[in-house]
């Protein structure tokens, strides 16, 4: 049912996706027969304001919202220069005629609802600034409410030995760990490409020292790589896959088809990943040490009576907390 | 017996001239103010355990006291013209004369040592902070140009000093400018130096934007708020309202919206403050509560009467707006202070603009300036607390 219905969306981005790679091609392929006619041409530069004509209401048209921010993103991308460097009227700036090119592919990438974050191959999370790709989940302005939470439960704790349970880009624990210096992260990441992305963003900010990264795929009884079996945390998080199956109809181009749905598909009622993670603090959380997890909407009451009727002298339900949205989203639980 | 006589008649005119001085030692009114220090300062020993407000004004007292007194004993050393002409022996005389000159010099030099201390005392205003401001004024891009370059200059110029600061708001341009900044300086002595820069700036050059060669004025102003200490603003987090754009309907990974602007509004004050500089919408939310925080303290500073005054004195430059304070002149690489009388003209203004000894010593001399016309001001309003007692009699 569900592939019916994302079939023609995946077949345009497949069409997007070509059209992304080819223009990067003919785009070099370009640069080679202009040095080979070895012409020296000054490229005509273009007005920024110029080349933005037309785009406001393709991207509008093809259901993009916020069309003023992503537009300064990939200008400023494309220019190479800090966003808050940009101004907002654009005034003054100028493509050169490649970057003219670059510009409106991103853009008709960005039509065919590819995630901006795909697009410019960057985000800023916090303080720190993370590489992303298509394979690995964008993080979200929600989580980062959720890490500044727990940044301030933990800002006067002497030393926290912190593990988190599918890092993605890293966001999380590369934020507390550039927050906090007392920290010290283990991560596993189930994807390859995310675990090679993840050490790539820690040596970016310079935090390797800190951080460690294991490719791992948590199952039932084998919750953590061999070589961490056992150890023992102060704290546990992780923002698992909560989307529930049937609400994958719901979801935005960019999230269904773009993002890895590994990262999402929470199971019937989104939960089916957090529970492996509950079995793992049981395991591998000291007594008292805690577990902090982002969830959907619905989910704070109910892990709070799952805990009350299967984990009983196990974990115990602390408080859940709003994101800034004001939804229930975040929960904090105790290994007894 | 010609000399002896130029003599007596010269220092009868240094003595005349002295008593018109007011900042002169000999001035009978400045002794008088000096000795009422000096009473204030014993009677404050006496009384100023555990009140904390006696206790500073005594430490500021201190000092002047302090040389006071050496001033004194000095002078208890010096032989009187009595026991000079009383003195027989030639050999005997020559020598206490010559003792008499040592000594004098060695008071002249201590008299000036008890003014600049003096000097440091009529510095009456105190405050832990202040609030400084940035901003381009007459001129467009070159205007912003050059406030950045005023920018970079005052925060070098911070750090030479080792002031603390923090930037609670800025606003750039694409091609280097500066459309405003503001920043507050956490440190008692700051506000003391940086009062004298409050007011319009001036620039004479060819600017980079400037296609023919022609020399443009441009102007960019700085604005000094002296924060007391007793201003503190706490934002208490019910009393926020914090918009996004973001629609309703489910969030987090069901959605992939930026969703990065973000507005504040003060709910009991109706401030409202935006950010989206940033692309991390946590980010612009801790700005735009900055820049709130920035608003609030001004108001509430703008609302109190005593700071109210501060203000308009320490911008008595932005009052009249052609009233300009210093001049740029990069085409004659000069700065030129307009408030000197003489010599407010230097050279090397690559070497000025870097922020460290150049603009500290002009900033001293103005400030030297400034505490000899409160000292006089304050001699010329100032009475003996007899007379006091006794005009109110």
């Amino acid at each position: 049912m569900f592939k019916y219905l994302t079939q023609p969306l995946r077949r345009t981005a497949q069409i997007a996706k070509r059209s992304f790679c080819n223009s990067k091609l003919s785009g070099s392929s370009a640069k080679i027969t202009a040095a080979k006619t070895a012409t020296p041409t000054v490229s005509p530069l273009i007005e920024v304001r110029d080349a933005l004509n037309g785009w406001e209401d393709k991207l509008k048209e093809a259901g993009v919202n916020d069309i003023d921010f992503n537009l300064k993103c990939i200008v400023s991308h494309v220019l190479q220069r800090k966003f808050n460097t940009v101004p907002d009227d654009f005034a003054q700036l100028k493509f050169n005629s490649e970057q003219l090119v670059d510009f409106e592919r991103f853009l008709e990438a960005r039509c065919a609802r590819m995630p901006l974050q795909h697009i410019i191959g960057e985000w800023d999370f916090m303080d720190i600034t993370l590489k992303t790709a298509p394979t690995v989940f964008i993080p979200r302005p929600e989580t980062e409410e959720f890490v500044r939470l727990v940044i301030e439960n933990y800002r006067k704790v002497e030393h926290v030995n912190m593990l988190e349970v599918g890092c993605g880009s890293g966001a999380m624990s590369l934020s507390m760990l550039h927050a906090l210096p007392q920290v010290d992260a283990t991560a596993i990441e189930r994807s390859k490409a995310a675990t090679k992305l993840v050490w790539e963003n820690a040596k970016m900010l310079g935090l390797q020292e800190r951080f460690k990264v294991h490719n791992h795929t948590m199952e039932t009884d084998n919750y953590l790589p061999e070589e961490l079996k056992d150890k023992q945390y102060d704290l546990i998080i992780s923002n698992p896959p909560y989307v529930k199956t049937e609400e994958f109809q719901f979801l935005h181009p960019e999230v269904v088809v773009y993002e890895n749905l590994n990262a999402l598909d929470g199971g019937s009622d989104g939960l089916r990943v957090a529970r492996l993670v509950f079995e793992l603090a049981c395991r591998h959380l000291r007594p008292g040490g805690k577990l902090w997890l982002e969830l959907g909407n619905e989910h704070p009451p109910l892990v709070k009576t799952i805990m009350n009727l299967q984990y009983q002298g196990r974990l115990n339900f602390v408080n859940s907390y709003e994101d800034q949205y004001k939804r229930e989203r975040f929960v904090q639980l105790e290994k007894v | 017996m010609l000399r002896k006589l130029l003599r007596v008649r010269c220092e009868y005119l240094v003595r005349r001239w002295a008593s018109t001085d007011p900042l002169s030692f000999h001035n009978e009114k400045l002794q008088t103010y000096l000795e009422s220090l000096r009473q204030e300062y014993y009677a404050l020993r006496v009384n100023a355990a555990g009140n904390s407000n006696l206790y500073a004004r005594l430490s500021r007292l201190d000092p002047v006291v302090n040389s006071l007194e050496k001033h004194r004993a000095m002078q208890r050393n010096i032989t009187s013209e009595k026991d000079l002409a009383a003195e027989k022996d030639e050999d005997m005389r020559a020598l206490m004369e010559e003792e008499n000159s040592v000594y004098a010099d060695l008071l002249r030099k201590q008299e000036e040592a008890m003014l600049h201390e003096l000097l440091a005392l009529s510095d009456d205003e105190d405050y832990p902070a202040l609030i400084f401001e940035v901003n381009a004024g007459a001129g467009g891009q070159e205007a912003m140009l050059f406030a950045q370059e005023l920018y970079d200059m005052y925060t070098s110029y911070f750090e030479h000093m080792g002031w603390e600061y923090e930037e609670f708001d800025r606003e750039t341009t694409d091609i280097g400018g500066l459309r405003h900044a503001n920043l507050q300086v956490n440190d008692p002595e700051a506000y003391n130096w940086l009062r004298f820069e409050a007011g319009v700036h001036r620039v004479q050059r060819v600017p980079a934007t400037e296609k023919s060669g022609r020399i443009h004025t441009s102007t960019a102003s700085i604005t000094v708020i002296p924060r007391p200490a007793d201003v503190q603003v706490q934002i208490a987090e019910r009393d926020l309202k914090i918009e996004t754009k973001r629609a309703s309907g489910a969030g987090g990974q069901h959605v992939n919206t930026t969703d990065s602007a973000v507005r504040v509004v003060h709910i009991p004050s109706g401030l409202a403050v935006e950010s989206q500089s940033e692309r991390s919408q946590l980010k612009n939310r801790e700005l735009a509560i900055k820049r709130l925080q920035a608003k609030l303290i001004q108001q509430q500073l703008e609302s109190t009467e005593a700071s109210k005054k501060a203000t308009r004195k320490a911008q008595q430059g932005n009052l009249n707006r052609n009233e300009k304070i210093r001049t740029y002149n990069f085409v004659q690489d000069r700065v030129t202070d307009h408030r000197v009388q003489q010599g407010g003209t230097l050279h090397n203004l690559s070497g000025f603009l870097e922020g460290g000894q150049q603009l500290s010593g002009l900033i001293e001399r103005l400030q030297l300036e400034h505490r000899r016309q409160t000292l006089v001001d304050l001699l010329q309003t100032w009475k003996p607390p007899a007379q006091e007692a006794a005009d109110k009699n």
